[in-house]
């Protein structure tokens, strides 16, 4: 084995220059691949961790009807007892109740359509970072009455700043429409400027007081030490109380979901795409060598060298210059993103339309250990078949070809 | 002890549309320590005759015989692995291994026939000495001329220690000097160490040089003539 990759490793230096070039364009294929796909995986990583962290959570605990009608009245009843659960819950790192309803906000310039979330900033700072997309104000912790944090793109829209008054109206739990004045005390900016169109803040004890004689909330989240934990947490609660429904992110967010397989699949897609460029310029390449090389492999089979091992002289060959190439390629990955995933890749000339999809204008590539493993593997797998075809011509050439003359 | 031997050989291409009749219901036998030269004009047969004993080509009809054992018939991967320990090759092109250096191409080989790293060295440094290429290991193939190429060919043939060693046209593509030279490396191994040698030729230099001369015409055995040693070396 060692003196057949010693020709291997021999014979790929026999043209520098086609070597060479298929090397490079291994190293480079491979590298914007991977790349490519590490810049992907951090702007959904990102993309999902905005959501969860911020605002969807782990799990959220509901009226069984609450998501699909958005009456106030299908608020959850044992919020309590619940609560009390989720404490004594070892998976649980922090929840938050919320009060939701859907209205409308008025203002000078006109009226918007906006879903209104009554929060308590202590617990909802400790279970989500909403906070930190704060621009300005205040995240509803001082004692203004009536305080509402709005979204920039909407105070752009409604043309108002910090100070100014705005309408809420809504229906409260027996279907009555009613309004009140709320004080702008904060604007955020998320990582989605329709997000921050559509929703405002408020905190849960004033928006309560106006929809019921009681405190009500119409959503539990629970962010948990460890995401995997979702599913059975979800299922332990749904089986110890009655009227609510306990949902992950992945139940609530299908779209999210949706992203996270869909950035599976693009490793292997665009890797794919590589590859099928990357088999064809191997084929080439061996082809090349082989043709130029028939008498010597003829001279080989001739002296006693058994066909198995031709065949294995001309795998290790394409294996040896491909794996070259790709090992440098993978090290140039590695090393790109490792300063991409600090440095960042900034698409802030995009920033605009990227905002309006959820998505941050900063991407910090990430690539995991199994996915380079993967990439590796895949590399190895397309070079065995593409060089399939070339070992297989040699091994049928005729030992006479090393009496021939040319 | 009859080394190579072979009976009511024939060869022929196209038989379907043009027939052609590269060899002729062919009868030889070779005696182990023979220095034997197969010649005749083109398309006479002779480098037909050669691939048959060689194995490397397979004959419409008839056999050959090596060292007693039959090898017409017998399977590809058997009969490579039989050339491996029975034959030695040097062809007109000298066929080496160019990424190889002259110590390399030789022990090549004997890499193939598993044998010990410290008795294959020191074979292969034995041998290049015996071809006069003790100074040229390491040099590959490129920074050889075609005499010293073609004696690293022969040290190759002789590597594996076979039990005869086929050369078709060795001298054909060197100079005068070389080729004389070759034919005397050729010419001791032959007489000292017993080494059996048959070519195809139509070289007179090497037919000169052969103790028997096998002539062949259109495929048959036109003439089969020994010559004493005395008379070959005059």
């Amino acid at each position: 084995m060692k003196t057949l990759l010693t020709i291997a490793w021999r014979n790929i230096w026999r043209h520098p220059a086609r070597s060479g070039v298929l090397i490079a364009a291994v190293v480079a294929g491979l590298w914007a691949g991977v790349v490519t796909v590490g810049v992907l995986n951090g702007m959904m990583d990102q993309r999902l961790n905005n959501l969860i962290e911020s605002e969807l959570t782990h799990i959220q605990v509901h009226h069984p009807e609450f998501l699909d009608e958005g009456y106030s009245r299908l608020f959850i009843e044992k919020v309590d007892e619940i609560a009390a659960f989720l404490k004594q819950d070892e998976r649980v790192k922090a929840f938050t109740k919320r009060t939701i309803t859907d209205g409308m906000l008025q203002s000078p310039v006109k009226t918007s359509g906006v879903r209104i979330r009554g929060i308590d900033s202590e617990s909802e700072t400790r279970t989500t970072n909403f906070h930190t997309n704060m621009m300005e104000g205040e995240y509803l912790d001082s004692s203004i009455p009536n305080a509402v944090i709005i979204g920039r793109t909407m105070a752009n829209e409604h043309n108002m700043e910090l100070g100014h008054r705005v309408v809420l109206t809504f229906e409260d739990v027996s279907n009555q429409l009613t309004s009140s004045a709320f004080n702008i005390v904060g604007i955020f900016e998320s990582a989605g400027t329709d997000f921050d169109r559509r929703n405002v803040f408020v905190r849960s004890s004033d928006i309560s007081s106006i929809l019921y004689d009681k405190a009500v909330f119409h959503e539990i989240a629970i962010m948990l030490h460890d995401e995997p934990f979702a599913q059975s947490l979800a299922a332990d609660i749904n089986q110890n109380f009655s009227g609510i429904t306990a949902q992950t992110w992945r139940e609530l967010s299908p779209e999210l979901n949706l992203i996270v397989e869909f950035g599976e699949v693009m490793l292997y897609l665009i890797m794919l795409i590589i590859m099928a460029a990357l088999a064809f310029g191997i084929l080439n390449t061996m082809l090349m060598a082989l043709f130029e090389r028939m008498r010597e492999i003829g001279m080989l089979i001739s002296i006693g060298m058994s066909r198995t091992r031709v065949f294995l002289m001309i795998m290790l060959e394409a294996i040896v210059l491909t794996l070259t190439g790709a090992a440098a390629g993978i090290l140039l990955a590695i090393f790109s993103i490792r300063y991409l995933s600090s440095a960042g890749v900034n698409l802030e000339r995009f920033a605009a339309g990227i905002a309006e999809l959820g998505w941050d204008h900063m991407i910090y590539p990430i690539m995991s250990t199994p996915e380079y493993v993967t990439v590796v593997i895949m590399v190895i797998v397309i070079t065995l078949l593409a060089s399939l075809y070339p070992a297989a011509k040699a091994i049928r050439i005729n030992p006479l070809e090393a009496a021939k003359d040319s | 002890m009859i080394i190579v031997e072979t009976k009511n050989l024939s060869k022929v291409y196209n038989p379907d549309t043009v027939p052609v009749h590269a060899l002729r219901d062919v009868n030889i036998t070779i005696e182990k320590g023979e220095f034997t030269s197969i010649v005749g004009p083109s398309g006479s047969g002779k480098t037909t005759l050669l691939n048959m004993l060689g194995g490397l080509d397979k004959p419409t009809s008839g056999e050959v015989m090596v060292n007693g054992e039959k090898i017409t018939g017998m399977k590809d991967s058997r009969l490579i692995d039989f050339r491996l320990k029975n034959i030695g090759f040097v062809f007109q092109h000298y066929n080496l291994i160019p990424v190889f250096t002259a110590r390399e191409n030789v022990s090549f080989i004997m890499l193939l026939q598993n044998r010990d790293k410290n008795e294959m060295m020191k074979r292969t440094d034995a041998l290049l000495e015996q071809v006069g290429l003790g100074d040229r290991k390491d040099a590959r193939p490129k920074e050889m001329s075609g005499g010293q190429q073609q004696r690293v060919a022969v040290a190759r043939a002789l590597a594996s220690e076979p039990k005869f060693i086929l050369a078709d046209e060795p001298t054909a593509n060197l100079d005068s000097n070389s080729a004389m030279n070759l034919l005397d490396i050729m010419e001791r191994m032959n007489r000292e160490e017993g080494v059996t040698f048959i070519f195809s030729t139509h070289d007179q230099r090497v037919i000169d040089r052969a103790r028997r001369v096998i002539k062949m015409v259109d495929g048959a055995i036109a003439e089969d003539t020994l010559i004493s040693v005395e008379a070959a070396n005059q």
